[in-house]
């Protein structure tokens, strides 16, 4: 792969993904990524960070920010830069995400309670944990947007 | 499922695997699968080098869709050139016998893998729409 426009500006190349919100087209994202990522030169083990983040992304999208609604899609945008791997995940906010409520650290304690069901909420943790940078916003459209960067370690 | 990448030659492989991917998900035979992997492959180099004319500012789109029966794969690309096939493609042993280029293979091996293989007309660019049957029941395993 060229690097380098002829003006000297690195060259972007934009893989996009649409899929419906439904749970298990996550491993479509995380196929896809997984296939650039190593096109591009990644280890193994940060392919498989990279597969996890995406997948728990995706899942995020299609559970929260789309509420399961089939019709609503996730748009994938894998950009590969020099050195760097930029992934962006864009669901259509049917829910928008209370950005005041990500912790930056899960709640464990009350999830182990005699009686509590839900041991859901590590996913942004996670995702934080594997990438090198990550950001939630509201997309233009009005979205949740999950920005998210891996670099590639020479 | 929709998919697109620029016209540069490896990219096909992400798109074959987003598509093995999306065709594991609802439910089709490994086997098949591979089938599917080939062909697309093929398609989506042939929209590279033909089609954009390998210009990796012009974009190859990809589609899927299952409807029960049927996995559907459409291939469009951004048309520089109109892809024609060039009349009856010469078989494996005419080829290894010298009468024609090693290379062309492709949209033979399309034809053999899938259960339909056509162009069909659109506004710009080609599009190649390759069909397989399905066989098994639609099963999306959540990760």
């Amino acid at each position: 792969m060229n690097d380098k426009t002829l003006k000297g500006e690195p060259v972007e190349r934009v893989v996009e993904l649409s899929l419906p919100s439904k749970l298990g087209y996550e491993r479509v994202a995380m196929d896809a990524a997984s296939s650039l990522a190593n096109r591009m030169g990644f280890h193994p083990d940060r392919v498989e960070a990279l597969k996890t983040a995406i997948g728990e992304a995706v899942t995020n999208a299609i559970e929260h920010g789309n509420q399961h609604d089939e019709a609503m899609k996730v748009i994938v945008l894998l950009t590969a830069r020099e050195g760097e791997l930029i992934v962006n995940v864009e669901d259509e906010g049917k829910k928008i995400l209370d950005h005041s409520m990500i912790a930056r650290e899960p709640d464990i304690a009350p999830k182990y309670q005699p009686g509590h069901v839900d041991r859901g909420g590590w996913g942004i943790w996670l995702i934080r944990e594997l990438m090198d940078e990550v950001q939630i916003t509201t997309a233009p459209g009005g979205g949740n947007l999950v920005r998210m960067v891996i670099h590639l370690e020479k | 499922m929709e998919l697109s990448f620029p016209s540069e030659l490896g990219y096909e492989v992400v798109a074959r695997d987003a598509v093995a991917a999306f065709a594991r998900c609802v439910g089709i035979d490994k086997n098949r699968i591979e089938d599917i992997k080939t062909a697309l492959s093929e398609a989506c180099i042939n929209a590279i080098e033909h089609g954009n004319q390998f210009d990796a500012n012009l974009r190859v789109m990809v589609t899927c869709k299952h409807n029960g029966d049927h996995l559907t794969v459409e291939v469009r690309d951004q048309g520089m050139k109109e892809y024609t096939a060039g009349g009856k493609p010469l078989t494996i042993e005419e080829k290894l016998a010298g009468l024609g280029p090693l290379r062309g293979m492709g949209l033979m091996l399309i034809t053999e893998l899938s259960d339909g293989a056509e162009f069909v007309p659109v506004s710009q660019g080609n599009c190649f729409r390759l069909t397989f049957s399905v066989l098994q029941p639609a099963i999306c395993h959540h990760s």
